[in-house]
C-alpha cells in the first residue's frame, strides 16, 4: 500500500501511510489510538476506499469496491467486533455465505474440521457459536477467512477480547500461518505481543508511516514505543508550577474488572492534591479508562477505596459524586458525555437538570440562562440552542463538555482523553481550562495517550501498565525514554 | 456519469413532517387514481365521497375525531415508551386488556350512578392496559427481557382471553348462542359532545397534552429523553435506567388500556373480539410519523383516522374492501416514504454504480441517473 490518504469529515485518517507486508511473514502495525491503523485496514480490506494512493496485491494493482473485492484478492479481515450468527454451528458460520450449494451439515464439518486441524485451530465445527468463549469464536472468524482462502490474513486488535493464555496460542496459529506461506497483519498496541511473535512491524502516528517494516529482531520495545509515542508539533509552553495543597482524591488499593469480566485494575493507591494535575500515562487498555470509571461512579470497585476531600465516596452514585464536587470527562463524548440527540440546552444541564426544577418542571429561561452562560463564558461556537448537540464540532462539543464539568468549580476533575481528536485550537482550550481549574485549586486527574501533553501539563506522572500503576515520574526532569520502558511494563520506573 | 445519493441533513427539514405527509398524500392519490381506474370507479367520484365522509362535515367530522381516540392513544403508547427508546409493540393487546377491565368494572357497578360508572370504566381501562404491560415493564428492567418480543407476544394472549370471555363466562344470556358479551349499561356510556363524538375526544386530548408537557417539560421527561439518547449518558446524569424503563413501560399500558375503555363506553358498547381493531399496530405508524414525539400524535392520529373513515366510506360504492385498504396503506407508505426527504437530502455525485459515493458512511445509493 502507498501513499493511502484517507479523509473523513473534520479528519484525516491516513495522511500518506504505506505498508508493505511479504509473504510468510507476521507483520505488525503499530500506533496510537487514532494514529490510522484501523483505516488503512480497512481501505486494505475494500471497507473504505481510498481518496488517493495505491493498493497492489502480488504486483497487481487494486481498487477494491467492496470487502468481497479485497476477498477475492486473498485479503481476509477479522474485525474486533466478531461477525457471526450466535446460533448457528461453527461450520455453518465458516460457510455462510460462501457455500452456493445446499448445506450438507455433515460434509461441511468435517471439511471445516480438516481446514481448522491444518492450521491448529482448536475448534467444534458441530457447535453453536453462542456456547463458545471469545477465544473460539475468534478462531471461527479466522476459519471463515481461512476458508475463503484468504492468503492475507488482518487482523484487528485480535489480543484485546483474549485471555493471555489464549492470546499465545492465537502466536501459535499465526505462526503455523505464516510458515504455511500466508501472511498475517497484526494490529495492536501491545507491544510485548509484537516483540514476541511479529516479524516485522509498521509504525504509524498521525495517520502517516513512521517506520515502515521494521525488523522486530533489530529493534526492541522501548524503540517501537518512542516510534508510536513521538513528539507531537505542538509544544505548549509549561504552564508555571503551583504549591500543591491537601490531598482532595484519594485512591487506595482499588480493583476492578474490566467490560469483559477480566481484572482491568489490580490495587491502584493514588493520591492527587489540591492545585495539581497528576498525569496518568500508558498505552491504552491498561486500566486508565476503568480507574476514571471507578472514581466518576460508573463502574464498581472490587476491592479499595475512593476518597474524596475525605470523604469515603467508593461505589457512589454519578451524581452523588459530582454533588460532592467531582467534575468527569469521560473518555467517550458522544456515548456518555452527551446526548447528542437532544439539544444544546439540555446538554449543558445534564448534571444540573435538577437545580432547574420548579416543581416537576424544569424552567426553561433557568436552563437556557446557565446554557448561554456556559456558551459564553467556554467560547462554544453553536447555532440556535435548541438544536440537536449533533449538529456542532468536535472542539465545541468537548468546549461545552468541559465547560459544564467544571463551572461549578469542583474540587476534583477527572479528564480522561479530553484533547483527543480536536484541532490545535480546541486542544490549546481545553488544557488551558484544566491548568485553569487546578489553578484555583482542583485536584485534576488527567489521562491522555499523548505523552507531551502529559509532560507539558502535569506536575506529577504516574504511568500504568496492565491495571497497575508501574512508576512515578517528575515531568520536569524525566527521560522520554524510561517513561516508555515502564509504559510496556519493564524498565527502571517499575518499583512495587 | 453522475448518480443520485441520499445524503443525510446535519438537521432534520424544519416542518418536514407535515411537509412529507402531504407529499405522500399526493403521491398515493396519484397512484390511487390508476388503481381506481383500473378497478373500473370514477376516480373523482371516490375521492370526493373519501373526503365528504371523513371531513365534509360536522357530523363526518365526529365519526373522524371518534376514530382518532384510539389512534391517538396508541400511538401515544407508543411516542412515550419510544421516547425512551422502549419499543412497546403491544398496544393492540394493552388495549384489548383495558376493555376487559372496563366490561368487568361495568358488570360490577351495574348499580352505580352514570359519573361514577363511567369514571370506573375509564380507570378499569387505565388499570387493565397497567397490568397488561407489567410483566414486560418488569421484564425489562430487572433481566433485559427485550420488550419488543414480549409485549408483541402478549397480544396474542390478549385477544384469546377476550375470546374466552365472550364464549364462556360472559356470554350474553339473551344472545341466542352467539358469542356475544351483553351491552353495557346505558348510563355507562360516555356522553357525546356533537354529531358521534364523545368526551372520549376529550380525554384523550388532555391525556395526549399532558404527556407532551411532561415529555417536554418536566425533570421527568427530561431523564426520559437524556435515557433515550443513550443509556451510558444517563447513568452518567445519574439517572436510574431501572425504575424508568419499568414505570415508562406500565404508563405506556395505562394509556393503551384507556383507548380500550374508551371504545368500550365510546362506541363499541360491549366487549367484541375486534375492539380494537388493529388501533395498537396503527399506533405503531401514528408515532412513527409523529417522529415518536408525544406532542405530534393528535395532528397524525386525525389525519390517520380521517383516512381510515374515508376509506371505509368508499366500501358503500361498490369499491371492494381490498382497494379501499390499499389505497389507505398507498396514502400511510408515501407519508413515510416522503418523511425520509425530512431528514435526507438528495444530492448528485459524481462517480459509477457501487461507489460507496459519500466516504462518512451515511450516504444511501437510490438509483442510478441515466
Amino acid at each position: 500500500m502507498s501513499d493511502i490518504w484517507k479523509r473523513f469529515p473534520g479528519v484525516v485518517a491516513n495522511a500518506g501511510a504505506n505498508l508493505s507486508v511479504s509473504r510468510g511473514s507476521i507483520h505488525a502495525v503499530l500506533g496510537e489510538n487514532g494514529a490510522g491503523k484501523s483505516t488503512l485496514m480497512n481501505v486494505l480490506a475494500g471497507v473504505y476506499r481510498p481518496d488517493e494512493g495505491e493498493v497492489r496485491v502480488e504486483g497487481v494493482a487494486h481498487r477494491f469496491r467492496t470487502p468481497a473485492d479485497a476477498l477475492a484478492a486473498g485479503i481476509g479481515m477479522v474485525h474486533q467486533e466478531f461477525r457471526l450468527v450466535p446460533s448457528f454451528t461453527v461450520a455453518e458460520n465458516v460457510v455462510l455465505g460462501a457455500a452456493a450449494r445446499i448445506l450438507r451439515r455433515q460434509a461441511i464439518e468435517d471439511e471445516v474440521a480438516d481446514l481448522a486441524e491444518q492450521f491448529g485451530l482448536a475448534t467444534r465445527p458441530d457447535r453453536p457459536v453462542w456456547q463458545l468463549s471469545m477465544g473460539e469464536r475468534q478462531r471461527v472468524e479466522i476459519l471463515k477467512a481461512l476458508w475463503r482462502d484468504a492468503h492475507i490474513l488482518i487482523l484487528d486488535e485480535p489480543t484485546a477480547v483474549l485471555t493471555p493464555a489464549e492470546a499465545d496460542e492465537l502466536g501459535v496459529v499465526l505462526r503455523a500461518m505464516a510458515d504455511a506461506g500466508r501472511s498475517v497483519i497484526f494490529i495492536s498496541h501491545k507491544l510485548h505481543e509484537v516483540t514476541g511473535f511479529c516479524d516485522e512491524a509498521t509504525v504509524l502516528r498521525g495517520g502517516r508511516t513512521v517506520a515502515a517494516s521494521v525488523r522486530v529482531a533489530d529493534t526492541d520495545a522501548g524503540e517501537l514505543a518512542s516510534l508510536m509515542v513521538g513528539s507531537s508539533p505542538m509544544t505548549t509552553e509549561r504552564p508555571p508550577a503551583h504549591p500543591a495543597g491537601p490531598p482532595l482524591l484519594e485512591v487506595s488499593g482499588l480493583s476492578a474488572l474490566g467490560d469483559r469480566g477480566l481484572p482491568a485494575l489490580q490495587s491502584v493507591d493514588l493520591t492527587v492534591r489540591s492545585g495539581e494535575i497528576v498525569g496518568i500515562a500508558g498505552v491504552a487498555g491498561n486500566g486508565q479508562r476503568e480507574l476514571c470509571q471507578v472514581v466518576a461512579g460508573l463502574r464498581s470497585a472490587t476491592a479499595g477505596t475512593v476518597h474524596l476531600a475525605g470523604d469515603d465516596l467508593t461505589g457512589a452514585s454519578p451524581r452523588k459524586l459530582f454533588q460532592a464536587g467531582l467534575g468527569y470527562i469521560p473518555e467517550d463524548r458522544l456515548g456518555v458525555g452527551l446526548a447528542p440527540r437532544l439539544s444544546v440546552v439540555d446538554n449543558s444541564i445534564l448534571r444540573t437538570y435538577e437545580a432547574h426544577r420548579r416543581g416537576p418542571f424544569i424552567v426553561a429561561e433557568r436552563a437556557e440562562a446557565h446554557c448561554v452562560d456556559l456558551v459564553e463564558r467556554f467560547g462554544v461556537r453553536t447555532g440556535p440552542l435548541d438544536d440537536p448537540m449533533a449538529g456542532l464540532s468536535g472542539g465545541n462539543l468537548q468546549r461545552l463538555l468541559v465547560g459544564r464539568e467544571l463551572s461549578g468549580r469542583p474540587r476534583v476533575v477527572v479528564a480522561a482523553q479530553p484533547t483527543r481528536g480536536l484541532d490545535v485550537q480546541g486542544v490549546k482550550a481545553i488544557q488551558d481550562l484544566l491548568v485553569e481549574a487546578r489553578d484555583e485549586g482542583a485536584a485534576v486527574l488527567l489521562v491522555s495517550e499523548d505523552l507531551d501533553e502529559l509532560l507539558t501539563l502535569a506536575d506529577r506522572l504516574v504511568v500504568m501498565h496492565d491495571g497497575e500503576i508501574v512508576g512515578e515520574f517528575d515531568p520536569t526532569t524525566a527521560a522520554r525514554s524510561e517513561i516508555g520502558e515502564a509504559m510496556i511494563g519493564h524498565g527502571a520506573g517499575v518499583g512495587s | 456519469m453522475s448518480r443520485p445519493v441520499l445524503v443525510r441533513r446535519e438537521q432534520a427539514l424544519r416542518g418536514g413532517q407535515p411537509l412529507s405527509f402531504a407529499i405522500g398524500l399526493v403521491v398515493a392519490l396519484t397512484i390511487g387514481i390508476v388503481l381506481l381506474l383500473g378497478a373500473g370507479h370514477d376516480p373523482v367520484a371516490i375521492y370526493e365521497r373519501m373526503f365528504v365522509a371523513a371531513l365534509g362535515d360536522p357530523d363526518s367530522w365526529s365519526v373522524t375525531l371518534n376514530r382518532a381516540v384510539p389512534l391517538g392513544l396508541a400511538g401515544l403508547a407508543v411516542a412515550v415508551a419510544g421516547s425512551m427508546g422502549l419499543w412497546n409493540i403491544g398496544a393492540e393487546g394493552q388495549i384489548l386488556a383495558g376493555a376487559m377491565m372496563a366490561a368487568g368494572v361495568a358488570r360490577i357497578g351495574e348499580g352505580w350512578p352514570g359519573p361514577v360508572l363511567v369514571t370506573a370504566i375509564l380507570v378499569g381501562g387505565v388499570v387493565g392496559g397497567s397490568l397488561w404491560a407489567l410483566g414486560p415493564a418488569v421484564a425489562r428492567s430487572q433481566i433485559g427481557v427485550n420488550e419488543i418480543l414480549t409485549t408483541l407476544m402478549l397480544n396474542e394472549v390478549a385477544l384469546r382471553l377476550v375470546q374466552w370471555l365472550i364464549h364462556g363466562p360472559w356470554k350474553d344470556p339473551d344472545s341466542f348462542n352467539f358469542p356475544l358479551a351483553p351491552m353495557i349499561p346505558d348510563h355507562g356510556r360516555l356522553p357525546t359532545l356533537f354529531g358521534r363524538a364523545h368526551v372520549g375526544v376529550i380525554v384523550a386530548l388532555v391525556v395526549i397534552a399532558l404527556f407532551a408537557v411532561a415529555v417536554n417539560r418536566t425533570a421527568w421527561g427530561f431523564e426520559l429523553r437524556v435515557a433515550g439518547s443513550s443509556g451510558a449518558t444517563a447513568r452518567y446524569a445519574g439517572i436510574s435506567l431501572e425504575r424508568k424503563t419499568a414505570t415508562v413501560l406500565v404508563m405506556a399500558g395505562g394509556v393503551a388500556g384507556l383507548a380500550g375503555g374508551i371504545e368500550l363506553a365510546g362506541t363499541a358498547d360491549r366487549l367484541t373480539e375486534g375492539i380494537s381493531n388493529g388501533f395498537g399496530y396503527a399506533g405503531i405508524i401514528v408515532a412513527a410519523l409523529a417522529l415518536m414525539r408525544p406532542s405530534g400524535v393528535a395532528a397524525v392520529a386525525v389525519l390517520f383516522g380521517a383516512v381510515q373513515i374515508g376509506g371505509q366510506s368508499i366500501q358503500t360504492m361498490g369499491v371492494s374492501s381490498s382497494v379501499s385498504t390499499i389505497l389507505q396503506a398507498l396514502i400511510l407508505f408515501g407519508a413515510i416514504g416522503a418523511g425520509v426527504l425530512s431528514r435526507y437530502q438528495v444530492r448528485m455525485v459524481p462517480g459509477d454504480p457501487g461507489d460507496p459515493g459519500d466516504p462518512g458512511g451515511d450516504g444511501v445509493q437510490v438509483g442510478e441517473a441515466t
